[in-house]
């Protein structure tokens, strides 16, 4: 392989783990927010009783 | 049902995710001038799309809550939810298409950035976006939904100036590939079809984590609520 694809290939790598790490990223802080909800609503309904 | 139901559309999104991937890299052909980097358009620009489209959610729950915050304060607060949730999905695509984008351009153009139409406009209306996620994180008060739904319909209106902006002006970022010049579009129709793949494959994906972020905003919405009124009635 010529250099030139070589460093497309690498390119176009970084592109895709750079996208797939944002959209990963922000799926795991909104499950941890979403829990983190859940947990507020049963605490008040322990408070509340 | 509703638990069997979100299994199944995230189990479809993933086979979407997976079979898009595959058709970008290994079924769609090298373009005849940029060679294998142009694969990075098959993510590019369905970022692009689904960050305009969520974008546009905003726009309307922005308005559905001013046209509602008075009479009908539980539809304003759903509206509400929808603004926020589709500023925030689309800051995040938004955000993929301003880093895929550079690490195209330096292969393709030999430099990370230029200043021209398509690129600012894109960097203002993210820009414009985490300004309104940063008004509603860190402001306090009743007129807090008020100014941010204000704001993000300004934000919104930012929308079609970018679409329009390379066909406007002449740009660096190149001509559009759909709805430019007659003689423009995708010929090759394995490249057509790991385009279409993709596009349905980010917003099966999008439409996803929108829903999800709906859902935590009316959590979190149900549960300032009923603190409002423990707290009202504590005073009473």
């Amino acid at each position: 392989m010529d250099p030139a694809t070589v460093l497309d290939h690498q390119f176009v790598v970084a592109a895709y783990t750079v996208t797939w790490v944002l959209q990963l990223g922000y799926l795991t802080w909104l499950g941890l927010k979403w829990r983190s909800e859940k947990r507020n609503a049963a605490r008040r309904t322990d408070h509340s009783r | 049902m509703k638990k069997i139901g979100i299994a199944l559309y995230a189990m479809a999104t993933v086979a979407l995710m997976i079979w898009g991937f595959y058709q970008a890299i290994y079924v769609a052909p090298d373009d005849a001038l940029q060679g294998y980097i142009f694969r990075i358009i098959y993510y590019h620009v369905p970022s692009a799309s689904v960050a305009f489209v969520f974008f546009a959610v905003s726009l309307l729950g922005s308005v559905g809550f001013l046209a509602n915050r008075r009479g009908h304060t539980e539809w304003a607060q759903v509206a509400d939810a929808w603004a926020v949730a589709g500023a925030e999905v689309g800051v995040v695509f938004c955000t993929v298409v301003l880093i895929t984008g550079p690490i195209w351009g330096r292969r393709a153009w030999g430099i990370w950035w230029t200043w021209d139409a398509r690129l600012t406009t894109t960097l203002v209306l993210w820009l414009i976006y985490v300004s309104y996620l940063l008004l509603r994180r860190f402001a306090a008060g009743p007129q807090v939904q008020t100014l941010a739904a204000v704001l993000g319909i300004f934000g919104a209106l930012d929308v079609p100036i970018v679409y329009m902006s390379n066909r406007w002006w002449r740009t660096q970022h190149p001509a559009p590939v759909f709805g430019g010049d007659p003689g423009s579009g995708m010929k090759d129709p394995q490249m057509l079809q790991a385009f279409g793949w993709n596009m349905l494959a980010w917003f099966a994906w999008g439409i996803f984590i929108l829903i999800l972020r709906f859902n935590v905003e009316r959590k979190h919405q149900q549960y300032a609520e009923e603190e409002a009124q423990e707290a009202l009635a504590a005073n009473i």
